[in-house]
């Protein structure tokens, strides 16, 4: 079975893995699935224009699209689930055993856990929004020192629960409307399908504009980013986008005496007695 | 004396050959008692009527073969063109009685029978008292629905595929000896099995009237009804072209009737009355084991405040949300691209 090296040296230069073949198979359905749903769903939402005829038209029209959305749809609903089981027995393993071992894991314990997740949005986020516009606006010349998940990130990842439920859930009430309206009022399918619809919407437009722009098209990755197909990110992006967590992984793995300069400082300089949360004084 | 035998013969066989002809071309109009294809088949022949309309009067001859007026002659409905050049032309009237027997009562065939239908329907020009209505000219004759269908035959003798089943006109054939009969009464039968226009079609013909702002403030009617028929899962079926979705019709028509048979849905008799609808949602083929809850959803809605202010306000809500979201990571966005090509010029001056 494939090791998993935290940092990969090949010719000279180091890789840093960022995700598991395991969450790179996740990412690749979740991403495939979301494609299949936005090129059968939106021909139906702009089904006057040209391009959403012709685009129906070649994903076999009304009689077979509507089959294929419905399929896509039970996959990643089934992605989503898979995914809950995933982090909660990956949270009970890594936190849950430990606090046991070390006492009876109470529910402040267990809340704690979950806030110190890297995944999880905290006040560093703020922080770090806030020194990206200044950094934006020209006030600065420092970036942000991104941890193990930057503020995109995390976006990026909690976006799809939002859409999940909320597309996923008036998804099956349009799907099963005889047996949804037998629970509840009838006009629980007029307001589904505007959830559906819109909220998809939203979802696209933030999935190929941002999240796009941030893994394939920005001037660092341009055309594609490759991590999500090989799992490790270069040494090079990692100084730009997760800098202090790549002072900690290189650190922890032994390569202290060959750490980047943070981005935006050219000359080589290896931080010393760097405070925690902020490697660079 | 031999040029003059060869040229009896030349003349014998090519008079020969030009009665053959005739013979062929009689035989191909027979139909056309009239001969009014003889100017009619030319594609080009058409006038500027008074209003400065163009009219075009070309009728195809294979086309009208195939549509369901085929056995009716031009005279049946034009009974009032006598000559040529033709003069006072009246508007054709469907109700005339045309050359047809109708084979159950043995009477001459007439479409009188629609106009009481129509007369009783929310689509007539007189009101209960016999009053005419306002705006009388704004509801439909005939024509403004209605065109020459062609005939759309079916087939499921083993599978059922739009055209005919050969196996079934052999069956005929035993008993009937004319093709040209029993290749009408199939099309004649198996055309009216199913629904002879799409969905997308009988929105469209509903929205010549239901459309029009001006008709639908005039009536005070409550929606545009087709556009918002679209915004439905039914109506974007529809546009796609998909025949089994319910089209104006399933909805609007009580069960077993004709549409000419339409009712307000303010009427209670009518299947479009508040507490009816269920009735159409319910039919075998659409939802046979709804809940009567599920007529509440709104098949028409519109963004409108005060027609469907719940669902107005659910959209601006997500117009809002998606907004909110989308333009600040937008501005972002834009602002890094921004500031990595004054990066990159920066570094490549150094």
């Amino acid at each position: 079975m494939a090791q998993n090296y935290i940092i990969k040296v090949k010719d000279g230069k180091k890789y840093f893995l960022r995700f598991t073949v395991n969450q790179r198979l996740q990412h690749i359905i979740l991403a495939s699935t979301v494609i299949i749903l936005v090129l059968t769903g939106m021909p139906l939402k702009f089904h006057g224009t040209l391009w959403a005829s012709y685009l129906y038209e070649q994903l076999g029209g009304i009689s077979l699209a509507p089959i294929i959305h419905r399929v896509a749809a039970v996959i990643l609903l089934l992605l989503g689930g898979y995914h809950l089981g995933y982090l909660t027995y990956n949270f009970y393993v890594e936190e849950i055993v430990p606090l046991r071992k070390n006492g009876k894991p109470g529910l402040i314990a267990i809340t704690k856990a979950v806030l110190r997740q890297p995944i999880i949005p905290n006040l560093k986020d703020i922080r770090d929004i806030l020194d990206l516009l200044k950094y934006l606006f020209f006030l600065t010349d420092k970036k942000p020192l991104g941890a193990k998940y930057t503020w995109k990130e995390k976006f990026d990842y909690m976006a799809p629960f939002w859409g999940i439920v909320m597309i996923g859930s008036s998804g099956i009430v349009m799907w099963g409307q005889d047996l949804a309206t037998k629970i509840l009022p009838g006009e629980i399918i007029s307001f589904a399908l505007i959830v559906h619809s819109d909220e998809a919407l939203l979802a696209a437009l933030f999935l190929f504009f941002w999240h796009w722009y941030n893994v394939h098209f920005s001037t660092s990755v341009f055309p594609m980013g490759t991590v999500f197909l090989t799992g490790y990110l270069t040494e090079e992006l990692m100084v730009e986008e997760h800098y202090e967590y790549y002072v900690e992984v290189m650190t922890k793995e032994g390569f202290e005496n060959e750490i980047l300069p943070p981005p935006g400082v050219s000359a080589p300089h290896a931080p010393e007695n760097h405070e925690e949360g902020s490697p660079i004084s | 004396m031999r040029c003059k035998k060869l040229l009896k013969y030349a003349a014998g066989i090519s008079a020969f050959v030009w009665v053959a002809v005739l013979f062929i071309f009689c035989e191909a109009r027979a139909a056309d008692i009239g001969n009014c294809l003889l100017c009619h088949k030319y594609p080009g022949l058409s006038r500027i009527d008074e209003n400065g309309d163009l009219k075009l009067l070309f009728i195809n001859e294979s086309v009208f073969n195939n549509s369901v007026h085929a056995n009716v002659k031009c005279e049946g409905c034009h009974p009032d063109i006598k000559k040529i050049p033709h003069e006072n032309v009246r508007k054709v009237d469907c109700m005339l009685e045309c050359h047809i027997i109708e084979p159950s009562s043995e009477k001459k065939f007439s479409h009188k029978d629609v106009e009481t239908f129509l007369s009783r329907s929310v689509h007539s020009k007189i009101d209960k008292e016999g009053k005419p209505k306002k705006y009388p000219e704004d509801y439909p004759d005939c024509k403004d629905c209605h065109d020459n269908p062609l005939y759309r035959p079916l087939s499921f003798f083993k599978k059922v595929r739009p055209g005919i089943s050969e196996i079934v006109l052999g069956r005929c054939r035993v008993c009937h000896k004319k093709d040209e009969f029993i290749f009408r009464f199939y099309n004649h039968i198996t055309t009216r099995l199913h629904a002879i226009r799409s969905p997308k079609n009988i929105a469209e013909v509903c929205a010549k009237c239901h459309e029009d702002p001006a008709l639908v403030a005039r009536h005070g009617l409550s929606r545009k009804a087709v556009s918002s028929y679209a915004e439905t899962f039914h109506g974007k079926a529809a546009n796609y072209l998909s025949e089994g979705i319910p089209d104006c019709l399933n909805c609007h028509v009580n069960i077993g009737e004709s549409v000419h048979q339409m009712l307000s849905h303010k009427n209670p008799e009518s299947i479009t009355f508040k507490d009816n609808k269920i009735k159409s949602c319910r039919m075998i083929d659409c939802h046979p084991h709804a809940s009567a809850k599920l007529a509440k959803y709104d098949v028409h809605p519109e963004f409108d405040k005060e027609k469907s202010p719940m669902e107005y306000y659910f959209t601006a809500f997500f117009l809002i949300l998606t907004g909110g979201t989308l333009l600040p990571l937008a501005g972002i966005m834009f602002l890094d691209l921004g500031r990595r090509l004054f990066s990159r010029k920066k570094e490549d001056k150094e």
